[in-house]
C-alpha cells in the first residue's frame, strides 16, 4: 500500500465513522426533497415582537405548538411574493392528511413597515389564503428577527416623499419549530408539491 | 432570376415587416390595497432583424415597464429593463419570477377575466396593442 491509498482509506474510514455516529446520534435523519431541516441542531431565537394584520402582537410565544412556515416580503411585491404565496396556500391544499395541515402555520412578514400597515397585510394575505397571517414591524424591532434566521433585506431607491422605491428581500421560507425554535430553510424557488411532502414528513416525524 | 425576384417579394413582408406574435398574456390578480400588478406574456420575433421595445403604455395602468426579477446578494431585485431586443427569429418568456411587466397603479381595480390593453412601441416606430387577461 503506498502513501495515496493510504490516506485514501483513512479519509474513508472518517467519513464513514461521522457517517454512523450521524445517524446513530440523530436516530433517523430527515432528509428533504425542497429544503434544508436542520432539526435536531434547531436554534433557539430572541424574543421579538411584531405586529399581525389583526393588531394582535406576535411574539416568539406566538409560535408555540405548531409548526411555522415564515416568508418574508413586501405587498408593493408583483412577481416573487405573490408566486411564493401562492405556493404556500397551494402546498397546504395538497397535503392529504388533515392532522399534519393542521399542525401548519404560514406567516408573510413584511419588510416594508412603511407601506405595509395591518389593513393592507390584511387584504393582501387574504386574497391567498384566509387562514394566513400577515405580520410586521418597524425595522429596528424587525431586524432582530431577520437577522438571526440570515434573511436578508433592504430599501433601495428611497427619495423622501416617494411613495415608489425598492424593496430586495431574500426569497426563502424559514421553517420555525412548534418550539419556537429555527429549524429548517426552504430556499426559492419554491414547489408547492415538494414542500407538502417534505412537510408531511417533518410533522409525522416528530 | 425573375422567380428569385419574386420569392423575395413574396417574402419580405413576412420576414421584414412582420407583426410580433404575442401568446399567453396575462395579469396576476392582486386585492385593491396593492397599487402593483405584475404581466406576463410569451414574444416571438418572426422578422429577419432584432427589434427592440423602446416604450409600453396603457389606459389601464399609470405606467407600465419590463421589469426583472434577479437574485444578487442572497435577496431578490427587481429592475427596469430599457429596450428589451428580441433576436430575429427568438422568442422570449416574460414569466412569474423573471421577465415580467410592471403595472404600476391600476386606473380601476382588476379582477379574474377582465382583459387590459397595452401599447407596446418598437424601435422602428411600430406599434401593436395586446390584449392580458387578469387571472387569479
Amino acid at each position: 500500500m503506498n502513501k495515496s491509498s493510504i490516506a485514501i482509506v483513512a479519509v474513508l474510514a472518517l467519513a464513514g465513522g461521522f457517517a454512523m455516529s450521524w445517524i446513530i446520534s440523530s436516530g433517523k435523519p430527515i432528509e428533504l426533497e425542497a429544503g434544508t431541516w436542520f432539526g435536531d441542531q434547531a436554534r433557539a431565537l430572541p424574543e421579538y415582537e411584531l405586529l399581525d394584520h389583526n393588531n394582535q402582537t406576535l411574539s416568539r410565544a406566538s409560535l408555540h405548538g405548531k409548526w411555522n412556515l415564515i416568508f418574508f416580503g413586501y405587498t408593493h411585491c408583483p412577481d416573487i411574493c405573490p408566486s411564493s404565496l401562492q405556493t404556500l396556500s397551494d402546498m397546504v391544499a395538497v397535503i392529504e392528511d388533515p392532522d399534519v395541515a393542521d399542525a401548519l402555520r404560514v406567516y408573510f412578514v413584511s419588510v416594508d413597515p412603511e407601506r405595509d400597515k395591518p389593513e393592507v397585510l390584511a387584504s393582501y394575505v387574504g386574497y391567498f389564503n384566509p387562514a394566513f397571517t400577515g405580520a410586521t414591524a418597524q425595522m429596528d424591532k424587525l431586524k432582530p428577527l431577520t437577522r438571526s434566521l440570515g434573511i436578508a433585506h433592504g430599501i433601495r431607491n428611497r427619495v423622501e416623499g416617494n411613495p415608489v422605491y425598492d424593496v430586495d428581500h431574500s426569497a426563502a421560507i424559514v421553517l420555525v419549530n412548534p418550539k419556537g425554535e429555527y429549524a429548517g430553510l426552504f430556499g426559492a424557488p419554491h414547489d408547492a408539491v415538494a414542500m407538502a411532502r417534505d412537510m408531511t414528513r417533518i410533522v409525522e416525524h416528530n | 432570376m425573375q422567380r428569385f425576384f419574386l420569392l423575395l417579394v413574396l417574402l419580405l413582408p413576412a420576414t421584414g415587416f412582420a407583426q410580433l406574435e404575442f401568446s399567453d398574456a396575462w395579469i396576476k390578480n392582486l386585492p385593491a390595497a396593492v397599487p402593483v400588478r405584475a404581466g406576463y406574456l410569451t414574444i416571438h420575433n418572426p422578422r429577419s432583424r432584432a427589434v427592440s421595445i423602446v416604450a409600453l403604455h396603457s389606459e389601464a395602468f399609470a405606467s407600465v415597464e419590463i421589469h426583472q426579477t434577479r437574485m444578487q446578494d442572497g435577496m431578490m431585485r427587481m429592475d427596469p429593463v430599457p429596450n428589451m431586443t428580441i433576436a430575429p427569429g427568438a422568442t422570449v418568456h416574460l414569466a412569474p419570477g423573471g421577465l415580467h411587466l410592471m403595472l404600476m397603479q391600476p386606473a380601476q381595480p382588476t379582477r379574474p377575466g377582465e382583459v387590459r390593453r397595452i401599447t407596446i412601441e418598437f424601435d422602428d416606430g411600430s406599434m401593436q396593442t395586446l390584449e392580458l387577461t387578469v387571472r387569479k
